[in-house]
């Protein structure tokens, strides 16, 4: 079964590059301009097994999206990687503690967030890498 | 004394920004140049703020045909594909961001930045902003400056 993934960033330009690296893992995709949004979309039936969520995003940040995400039960498997340029420690190690699985600082590789899916267990077919 | 950015380290975090983004296949080539490459009608800038630890801003300006040629390659659109300002808007902003968020983690925080700020035009400045450091460079022949102010 194809796996979903949502990208959540308020910048057009970061979702067409993440969502060329995503669907070439043959995930389906979803995007949202904020974590409002990207609740929104999935309240009304998307449901992702992974979320890439920029940090700095308006309406809603990152951060906020993943403890809004991880008070759901239903919504407890969603793997949820933050992409950003946010790299002080301090906030890797809240993420982390507020439910994030993985964190990737921009900019990155394409290799670089395979690898992070790899480590996940993740490919888009569905099927552990 | 007002502590600053490096300038290599400025320099390392745009060419780690564009080889990643906009690829290896072009250099981004180190050009000083001290008047400044840019004509007010033919420039693109975008700003992001720093406050915390650290107080500062970062700007990058560049020329309209390279703000036009990095949106095309970010957002994988071909030269028949028209663009509208809000277009270059976003990727000039997300450039900035990546460049200001890598240059916020060399200094001391913690810190917060804000959202990316983009004008067709120069980039203006707060009177109380003086230039800290700055990187001048060409790729595919077009002028991109990355500037820091901090307070003075």
């Amino acid at each position: 079964m194809t796996q979903r993934a949502m990208i959540i960033d308020d910048s057009r330009a970061m979702r067409s590059i993440l969502r060329r690296i995503i669907t070439g893992l043959d995930f389906e995709t979803a995007e949202a301009g904020h974590g409002q949004e990207a609740l929104d979309l999935m309240e009304a039936g998307f449901a992702p097994d992974l979320c890439l969520i920029d940090w700095n995003m308006p309406v809603m940040d990152g951060y906020t999206f993943i403890t809004e995400v991880r008070k759901r039960p239903e919504w407890r498997n969603v793997t949820l990687m933050m992409v950003t340029t946010e790299s002080e420690q301090g906030q890797i190690v809240k993420a982390l503690a507020a439910g994030a699985h993985e964190y990737v600082i921009k900019p990155f590789t394409p290799d670089a967030i395979v690898e992070k899916l790899e480590l996940l267990g993740l490919s888009g077919k569905g099927i552990p890498a | 004394m007002t502590i600053a950015p490096e300038m290599t380290d400025v320099h390392a975090i745009v060419e780690q920004v564009w080889s990643s983004f906009l690829g290896d296949e072009e250099p981004l080539l180190p050009a000083y140049d001290a008047d400044g490459p840019f004509g007010a009608d033919d420039a693109w800038s975008s700003a992001v703020s720093i406050h915390g630890g650290w107080t500062g801003t970062v700007t990058i300006e560049l020329s309209k045909n390279l703000a036009f040629s990095l949106t095309r390659l970010m957002m994988a659109m071909d030269e028949s594909e028209a663009l509208d300002d809000a277009e270059v808007a976003d990727a000039v902003g997300e450039l900035v961001n990546m460049v200001g968020g890598n240059i916020k983690s060399l200094m001391p925080g913690p810190s917060a930045l804000t959202l990316p700020v983009v004008a067709a035009g120069r980039a203006a400045h707060s009177s109380d902003l003086r230039e800290v450091s700055r990187f001048d460079a060409r790729w595919a022949g077009e002028p991109v400056r990355v500037s820091v102010h901090s307070p003075s």
